[in-house]
This record gives C-alpha cells, sequence and structure tokens, in this order.
C-alpha cells in the first residue's frame, strides 16, 4: 500500500510529519507539523491502535487489532514493507535488547510473546482480564502486563513465559512504564493516581495524586519530566522524574490518550480519543496551541 | 458535505460522552468499559438519527398514497404505538446494548479458544487483496455478502416450525408501517447476532468507517415496511428491496403452494438478486392485506412486553408440537382466539 503517497508525495525527509492511528476510521491520518494540518488520511487496515519503532529505529510497527496483522513501515520512505499475521495485536513492545516482541489482546484476555527479530509466537498466555499496556524490566527477563478488567498486574518471565505473581494494584490500571532505578510506575485509570510499584512483588510502594482517569506516560526526551494522561480529567499531569512530585496541569480536553513529544521537545502531541482530535501542546507556555481534526478515535501517535 | 455531517456528529457523539458519561462510568468503577460504551453512544446517536429521517422520508409517503386507512376504534393505532416503542428499544441501543452484554462474552470465548487452536479469522480484503485498496467496495461487498446471510437466515426464520414461532411476531402486525421492521423478539435478536457473529468469523466484521452509509441501508428497511403504494417497477424491483416487494412477503393470502408460509417468498432484506437466484421471487400485482391469518386480537395488537411473552409462549408451544410428533401442524400450536 501506498504509504508513501499518505505521508507526503516528493518530501525526502519526515521531519515534520506526526502518524496518528484512527481506530475506529481503520485509517492513518498524517499531519504536517508546521501547518497543524492533516494533509492525508489513508486507509490501513481494521483495527489500527498502537504503533512502535523498532529496535534499531528503522521501521514503524503498527497493531492492526481488527485485521490481525503487523503493519512494518519504512520510517523513513514511510513506504510499507511488509504485513505479519499476528493474533489481535492491541498493545505491543520489544524488551530493552529486542530479543522480545510482546502483543496484548486487550480484547481476547491473552498475552502473545513473539522472538523479537523472526516474530515466531513463543509463548501465548491466557491473562485474566484485558492485559492492555506494557513495559518491560531494564534486564529484558522480565515483562509487565496491566490488567484493566480484573485491576491486576501481572509478571512473566519472557523466556520461560511463565507467571512470576499476579496483583491487585488499583481500580482499572492502565499504562505503565519502567523507571531507571528500576521500580513501575502504573496509572490507575479508575482512579486519580499513579501508583509506584515493586517489580520484584508487585506491592504497592507509594501512590501520586495526578487527575481523574490517570491513563498513560510519557518521559521526556532527557528523562527529567514525566507527563501523565488524564482521561476524565481532559488533562495532563507534569511530573518531576525523579521526585515524582506534581509541577504543573496542562488542559487537554477531548480525552487525552496516547502522547509523543515533537523532535525539538518544544511540543506535546496527544490523541484526543473522543472528538476525532490531537491536541498539540507548546510545553513553555503550557498552552494548549491548537487541536487537529483526524479521524474517529485517534489513538497511537508518532511524531517525526 | 457527508464530511462535514459526519464531523458534527463526532463532536456531538464525544461531547455526549465527555461530559455526560465518562464521569458517570468514572465513579461507577466502570472506566474500562470506555470505548464499549463510547462505541454504544454512536450506535445510538446514529440509531437517533436513523430514526428521525425515517420519519421525515416515508411519513410523508404514508400520508400521501397509504395503502391502508385505518380505523382508530380498531385498536390498530395501539399496534403501531408498540411498533414504535420496538424502533426506540433497538435503534437508540437498549437491546442491542443488552445483547452485547450477554453474547460478547460468549463470542470472545469462543475466539480466544479459536486462536489458541491456531484459526485467525480472515477478512474479505485478505482472501480477496484488489479489495484492499479500494475501502468503499470492501464496505459494499461486505453488506453484500452479510445480506446474502441475512436472505439465509430469514429463509430458515420461516422453515423451522420454533423459529418461525419466534418471526411471527414480526409477521403478526397488520398494520404494517415504517415503524415495523424492528418488530422481533429478543431471542430472535439473539439468534441475528450469533448468525451475523459466526458470519463474522468466517469472512470478517464490516468496516466501521462508513457509518453514515449504514444509515442509509436502515432506511432501505425502514421503507421496505412503510405503508405506502410505491412500487419501484420491473427493473427497480430488481434491484432494491422497496414497499411493494416487501409487502408481497408479509402478504396475508400467499398460503398457495409453492409460496405457503412456511416457505414464503420475497425474502431478501436489501437485495432483491438472492430471491431471483432462488427461486422465491413473486412479482405479484396488487397490495395484498398483511399479517398471520392464525394470529389475531389481543396477542397481537398488545403492548411490547405482553407480545414479547407472546412470542415465548409461541416458542413453548411450537416446541412441544415438535416433540409431540402426533401434531406435525406447527401453524395451528399458536392459533388465538
Amino acid at each position: 500500500m501506498a504509504i508513501a503517497a499518505a505521508i507526503g508525495v516528493n518530501r525526502p525527509a519526515l521531519a515534520t510529519t506526526a502518524v496518528v492511528l484512527n481506530s475506529d476510521d481503520d485509517s492513518l491520518s498524517v499531519i504536517d507539523s508546521d501547518s497543524y494540518k492533516e494533509i492525508s488520511r489513508t486507509h490501513i487496515g481494521r483495527g489500527p491502535h498502537h504503533l512502535i519503532q523498532t529496535p534499531d529505529g528503522r521501521t514503524l510497527i503498527i497493531a492492526m487489532s481488527g485485521s490481525n496483522e503487523l503493519v512494518m513501515i519504512d520510517r523513513t520512505s514511510g513506504v510499507e514493507k511488509q504485513r505479519i499475521t499476528a493474533s489481535d495485536p492491541y498493545q505491543i513492545g520489544f524488551s530493552p535488547d529486542g530479543k522480545f516482541f510482546v502483543a496484548a489482546s486487550i480484547r481476547l484476555d491473552r498475552i502473545d510473546i513473539y522472538d523479537g527479530s523472526t516474530f515466531q509466537l513463543l509463548h501465548r498466555l491466557p491473562a485474566a482480564t484485558m492485559p492492555s499496556h506494557i513495559a518491560f524490566s531494564h534486564d529484558s527477563k522480565t515483562v509487565f502486563v496491566t490488567l484493566q478488567g480484573t485491576s491486576g498486574l501481572i509478571s512473566i518471565d519472557l523466556a520461560s513465559g511463565k507467571i512470576n505473581w499476579t496483583v491487585q494494584v488499583g481500580r482499572q490500571p492502565a499504562g505503565i512504564i519502567t523507571r531507571p532505578g528500576g521500580t513501575l510506575l502504573v496509572g490507575i485509570m479508575g482512579s486519580d493516581y499513579i501508583a509506584e510499584v515493586d517489580p520484584t512483588n508487585g506491592n504497592v510502594i507509594r501512590k501520586i495524586q495526578t487527575g481523574n482517569g490517570a491513563h498513560n506516560f510519557l518521559a521526556s526526551a532527557d528523562g527529567k519530566t514525566l507527563y501523565v494522561t488524564n482521561r476524565v480529567a481532559g488533562t495532563i499531569s507534569v511530573l518531576d522524574a525523579n521526585t515524582l512530585a506534581v509541577t504543573s496541569t496542562l488542559k487537554a480536553p477531548g480525552g487525552p490518550d496516547d502522547m509523543a513529544m515533537s523532535p525539538d521537545g518544544h511540543e506535546l502531541w496527544v490523541t484526543g480519543r473522543w472528538h476525532a482530535w490531537v491536541d498539540v501542546i507548546e510545553l513553555a507556555s503550557g498552552v494548549l496551541k491548537t487541536s487537529v481534526p483526524v479521524g474517529r478515535s485517534p489513538h497511537g501517535i508518532f511524531v517525526y | 458535505m457527508f464530511d462535514a455531517l459526519q464531523r458534527i456528529l463526532e463532536q456531538i457523539q464525544g461531547t455526549i460522552f465527555e461530559t455526560a458519561i465518562q464521569p458517570a462510568l468514572f465513579h461507577l468503577g466502570l472506566i474500562d468499559w470506555s470505548e464499549d460504551v463510547f462505541d454504544g453512544v454512536e450506535f445510538a446517536l446514529y440509531g437517533a438519527l436513523a430514526v428521525i429521517l425515517a420519519y421525515v422520508l416515508c411519513r410523508p409517503l404514508e400520508l400521501w398514497r397509504p395503502v391502508e386507512r385505518w380505523d382508530e376504534a380498531w385498536g390498530a393505532r395501539r399496534a403501531v404505538r408498540t411498533d414504535i416503542i420496538y424502533t426506540l428499544v433497538h435503534r437508540l441501543g437498549i437491546v442491542p446494548a443488552i445483547l452485547f452484554l450477554v453474547l460478547a462474552p460468549i463470542g470472545v470465548a469462543i475466539d480466544s479458544y479459536s486462536r489458541f487452536a491456531g484459526y485467525i479469522p480472515p477478512e474479505l480484503e485478505q482472501l480477496w487483496h484488489p479489495l484492499f485498496h479500494h475501502p468503499f467496495a470492501t464496505f459494499l461487498v461486505y453488506m453484500v455478502v452479510l445480506d446474502f446471510g441475512e436472505y439465509w437466515r430469514h429463509r430458515l426464520q420461516h422453515r423451522l416450525p420454533w423459529w418461525w414461532a419466534l418471526h411471527s411476531l414480526h409477521h403478526d402486525q397488520r398494520q404494517m408501517t415504517l415503524w415495523s421492521d424492528d418488530r422481533n423478539h429478543i431471542l430472535d435478536d439473539v439468534l441475528a447476532l450469533a448468525w451475523t457473529g459466526t458470519l463474522a468469523m468466517l469472512i470478517g466484521v464490516p468496516p466501521g468507517a462508513y457509518p453514515l452509509v449504514l444509515i442509509g441501508f436502515r432506511l432501505i428497511e425502514s421503507l421496505s415496511h412503510t405503508n405506502v403504494r410505491l412500487n419501484f417497477g420491473r427493473f427497480g424491483s430488481l434491484l432494491l428491496v422497496g414497499p411493494h416487494y416487501h409487502r408481497v412477503h408479509h402478504s396475508i393470502e400467499h398460503a398457495a403452494p409453492p409460496f405457503d408460509r412456511p416457505r414464503g417468498c420475497n425474502f431478501a432484506i436489501i437485495f432483491p438478486i438472492w430471491d431471483v437466484l432462488f427461486r422465491t421471487w413473486r412479482p405479484a400485482a396488487g397490495y395484498p392485506k398483511t399479517g398471520v391469518a392464525s394470529l389475531a386480537g389481543q396477542s397481537v395488537r398488545c403492548g411490547y412486553l405482553r407480545h414479547q411473552w407472546e412470542g415465548f409462549r409461541r416458542l413453548a408451544t411450537a416446541l412441544v408440537h415438535l416433540v409431540d410428533r402426533r401434531r406435525p401442524d406447527f401453524v395451528a400450536a399458536f392459533r388465538m382466539e
């Protein structure tokens, strides 16, 4: 498929584009990040939700939960390279060493562990219920997945596929991220806080209040700042990554979900699930700069 | 224009969800249902739009050239009021929400089990690659395939005694109007969903990118039940199901072989081609009276809940008669006063 055309004909570099997955429209929007205009919307397949780049940074992988595929796109040219069959991939992630690729199926209550280079299925685990966001230990031995439907957090040994532990971590946990020190942060979407969790046993170490519907995380490139979307409150909490103190709160109406940072670090781009737009926030002033209309239920986002 | 309308509807949906529904879900501890309920709001919004459009477009036709004018004292208006309730509880999402809550876990369990067994349901465009580059064409192909499935479901509804017991609720209405399309027993809806769900496991789910076009298909179904003298003509009647075409299917009189009640005629929902291909097309002249000859009175002209109860009664009676092979004439099983 001609994603190249979608990304922009005659654009040799992709430095000024953002890619957004419209999960209810089965489409991929490309936004010109200079003019803040959607320049194309292309059919990509069924149920695109999340996208990540490969460890070498050369390829974007789009998880198509509806059409059971992983779509590989050349990060530089925007051209589709390959489609790999994969059962209902929703959230996806690579272990830090790139050896394992994990896909969570929120609809079918299942976690799949693949070989990170061949995409051969290694382990398929039932995970009740609604396995959602994924994080890895720094040593690439363990994957942690939030279980939205049962307020749980599961720890799985990647090599053996064995479950280390499953704990209750808070109502409807969603986003999860591994801190530099190894502890985990979990967005407690059914409440108004994030929880810091001990990765060895799942115990909650402390809770940090952010806003109603604490959902997802993004760390700044320098690692000093942490952003948390609060989907019900329609805000983004800005935290000091070291102390986890909330330093400010940004407005992001429309059901803020996934985030991406502009390459210069000046803007935060956030998908607004409920209003089919992408909020662009100027970080220096904290002002909502614009909301760019895209397709229905925009979810995953990647900014070049 | 469609894009602008689509955008307006998206914003209405988003505002309703963000300001009213999402806070309620959050406080009830149900925030993990957000995506499903958000889709439900869309269903209800587009359903409401379909109802409004059906009324605006079809009601003037009923006033202009009605097939029948009804005696008020006869209770006909009450029967139509029941159909209005049927329409609202279906198209605004109340019944579909109940069915979703009951059937979705079963569907997920089956789908999940099949993945463990190595079966990943295909999509039509994966089976036939050229479709991939034409998503709207893909959508239309899905509609044709699903309509084909609906044709055969409809034939079984008439052919199988126990299923006809349920489907007879749809047919017992003698005052067909634009509201009659959703007059179905809830068990019949369960079967319809299971039927469609099975098809989805085989060929995939239709793309969700064209909700406005779906409204167009719902309008055709409302129009086909409308009380209007409207015939699409010899050629048009082969392209699209219309009021005359479908009225013949609902005819109380077509009891003569081979179009007797258990088998019937003109089963197509959208595309009449299936009736032509499978020899169930009946290009009758005139506008016959509608209903089921053996069903009349309070069991037909009653409220929503009574009518639903009546469906259970007819099903039970039909099942008893199926067990009791000495009385194969199932139609008699639910004869009323």
